[in-house]
């Protein structure tokens, strides 16, 4: 398949994730919106990884290039991860207070 | 095993290569849809009150399941999913732990050592006491 | 190397002290210890001593510069830790882990200063914000201080997200991370559009960073609703921090990417950042006019220092380089000051400061020099920073540009004015600091005060350790 297929699903993907940040009030949701917009980003980085080796394996059998896009995806995972416990631990602190993960209840330092 | 053994699937892009996963797709379908339609038809009716209730693996019902969960679930919850995707920088190594020999080890070694660190921590500080 | 790892070693010293030291009072002087240790084995390694030989596959690059600007962050670190930690510990029962939620960001900050891989960078920024969004949410039972984290949160991984799609785009077109292959890779072969928007998506997620409008919505709302302490932290050697890896990634990237060089498909650079810096500076100073609480000013006035340091971002020169390092120690020095006397006060608003002069002459002393800094009055270090910055954007021949910058801080001179003529020209009853100053906090804020003064009057103290 064409590499501008695999652009465009990640760019739809990552433009549902945007427009799911900008409009949505439920916190939790907010987040998985954000999810979706890294993963986004993961399913691009592997379809680039794999554009790049397929264009190097032509010169070179046993090429290397590529393998450090699919690197990156781990590690984007891991600080996914990392940002999942520490939200999800904001968001039940805030639970804790205002019983409620509407983030229009987050208005209090608008003066 | 090379490094680049992240990389080796084979090139398979033609229609033709779709073909028996559309037909598993199309006897998976049809094979759910026959099995519900049969059964709905065929199977005795019997409405009974216990029917509608929730099946909480054959024990009696305690309530409602939307109530606030006690605290700690979440914290165990939170701290699973920081171990559990981890385990993700296992993976490359795992496929070239010979190629990278005692350095690489050193390194995993290293790794894990941080987790054990954290660990300690989670412990000592009690998050993982579950009765009050 | 030794930045990088030491800070992560220390982190977890720290953790591990609050598992295992039960005297509480213990915890600031081992956070002390640790970062003076920390800072000499930065200095030792500028100087060729790197404790640790790990080949890094060239993603990580150690050059004097790098390991200068550490050296100045951690050094206002150590700072910040000795004038505050009394106000660390009173924010809730945790506090050895917040400092060892400090010494994880200032791990961020080492690998921002030296990174040579976009995945560095990515991870740089990550280890540096991700501790932030806890210290900012510390206070856990007040509702702002919730919101504050929330909100930083959700904006601080959005900002993520934006920046993992550039990094993936300038992957797709380049085929590498690497911060020099992308130069050579550029040159030879043709700009493509791809990279041009991974630029740009770049450019919008470090403007979220450093809250250059029209990206910083979240930064009043965050800065205030913050503990104080943590404020201080955040508004000043992160914020730093952050433009040096903003100033660093995008050196490596104008030329090449610029409408001059590639007329198909290149950007016109200059034009998008005096869009932002304009729009920065005059969202910052125009609503900071109107703020009624200082701390809130203090956010705004943040964001108009940032679009003075985006400057260096506007003309990529040795004096701008220059600037960058001067405005950095001298914007630490005089926002670590300028916060070490607002957690004191009762009351955050102007009138909070009413009579300031009067019953503490020393705060009201030290708060004058630090906000005459922050507002770029001759004799302290906020002067030369600004004028370092202004003339590196004349040298590129944008007069006009350095007028707008001039006109601005014009009017920021208003607004921190009122404080000082609050504190020297109006009178309270009462004392309006709400704690004795100690003496702790006292020599610490003569040391900020004789930074910023002997840094004015002669700012190559500092600018010659860039070419010793």
């Amino acid at each position: 398949m064409p590499i501008q297929y695999y652009i465009a699903l990640a760019v739809i993907l990552f433009s549902i994730g945007v427009v799911g940040v900008l409009t949505r009030r439920n916190a939790i949701i907010i987040f998985m919106c954000i999810e979706l917009m890294l993963n986004a980003t993961n399913l691009l980085l592997v379809a680039f990884s794999k554009m790049h080796h397929g264009a190097a394996l032509a010169a070179d059998a046993a090429t290397k290039v590529g393998v450090e896009g699919q690197l990156f995806v781990f590690f984007v995972m891991v600080v996914a991860a990392a940002e999942v416990s520490v939200g999800l631990a904001i968001i039940v602190m805030m639970y804790r207070n205002v019983h409620s993960v509407d983030i229009n209840f987050l208005n209090r330092l608008k003066n | 095993m090379p490094i680049h053994s992240l990389l080796d699937a084979t090139v398979v892009n033609t229609a033709n290569n779709y073909f028996p996963i559309g037909v598993q797709l199309l006897f998976a379908a049809g094979f759910v849809a026959t099995m519900l339609i049969m059964s709905a038809l065929l199977g005795p009716k019997r409405k009974t009150s216990d029917k509608l209730a929730n099946f909480e693996s054959g024990i009696e019902i305690t309530g409602n399941a939307r109530q606030p969960m006690a605290i700690k679930y979440f914290l165990v919850a939170i701290l699973f999913v920081l171990f559990d995707v981890e385990v993700i920088f296992f993976y490359p190594y795992a496929v070239n732990f010979r190629e990278l020999g005692w350095a690489g080890f050193g390194a995993v070694a290293m790794f894990v050592g941080f987790f054990i660190v954290g660990f300690t921590y989670i412990i000592k500080k009690g998050a993982l006491i579950w009765e009050d | 190397m030794n930045a990088i790892i030491l800070s992560a070693i220390f982190g977890v010293v720290l953790m591990m002290a609050s598992a295992f030291v039960s005297n509480r009072s213990l915890y600031k002087t081992i956070a002390l210890a640790c970062l003076v240790l920390l800072v000499g084995a930065n200095i030792a390694e500028t100087l060729g001593y790197s404790f640790f030989t790990i080949d890094t596959h060239n993603m990580l690059a150690f050059n004097k510069m790098g390991l200068f600007f550490n050296t100045i962050c951690f050094t206002a670190t150590l700072l910040y830790v000795f004038i505050s930690s009394s106000e660390i510990e009173r924010v809730d029962n945790y506090t050895a882990e917040y400092f060892a939620l400090i010494f994880f960001s200032l791990c961020g900050i080492a690998i921002l200063t030296s990174f040579n891989n976009l995945l560095m960078m990515f991870l740089g920024i990550e280890i540096m914000s991700i501790p932030l969004y806890i210290l900012t949410g510390s206070d856990k039972r007040n509702l702002k201080s919730n919101e504050a984290a929330l909100k930083y949160f959700l904006m601080g991984s959005f900002s993520t997200g934006i920046l993992l799609l550039g990094i993936a785009f300038i992957y797709g077109a380049t085929g590498s991370f690497g911060l020099e292959s992308i130069k050579v890779g550029t040159l030879q072969m043709q700009l493509s559009i791809l990279e041009v928007t991974g630029c740009i998506l770049l450019l919008i997620a470090f403007a979220f960073k450093v809250s250059a409008a029209p990206f910083h919505f979240w930064t009043p709302d965050v800065y205030d609703g913050a503990p104080s302490v943590f404020t201080s932290f955040m508004a000043s050697i992160i914020k730093v921090a952050g433009f040096y890896a903003f100033v660093k990634l995008f050196e490596s990237r104008i030329e090449t990417t610029s409408f001059a060089t590639n007329p198909a498909v290149g950007v016109n650079w200059h034009l998008l950042f005096a869009i932002l810096i304009i729009a920065t500076l005059f969202v910052g100073n125009i609503t900071a006019v109107f703020q009624q609480s200082v701390k809130r000013m203090l956010a705004y006035s943040s964001i108009a220092q940032a679009g003075f340091m985006l400057f260096a971002l506007f003309s990529v020169n040795a004096f701008s380089k220059e600037g960058l390092y001067l405005y950095a120690a001298g914007y630490c020095l005089a926002t670590i000051g300028i916060f070490a006397v607002l957690v004191r006060m009762k009351d955050y608003t102007f009138e909070g400061f009413n009579g300031l002069a009067k019953h503490e002459p020393t705060l009201a002393f030290a708060t004058t020099v630090c906000l005459l800094s922050l507002a770029g009055i001759p004799l302290t270090v906020g002067f030369f920073a600004k004028y370092f910055m202004l003339a590196a954007v004349v040298k590129q021949g944008y007069a006009w540009l350095a007028i707008v910058g001039v006109l601005f801080a014009g009017v920021s001179i208003y607004y921190y004015f009122r404080v000082i003529a609050a504190m020297y020209f109006k009178s309270a009853d009462e004392n309006p600091a709400a704690v004795a100053t100690s003496s702790t906090v006292k020599i610490g804020l003569a040391v900020v005060v004789a930074g910023i003064i002997i840094l004015g009057v002669w700012p190559h103290a500092l600018l010659n350790f860039l070419y010793f």
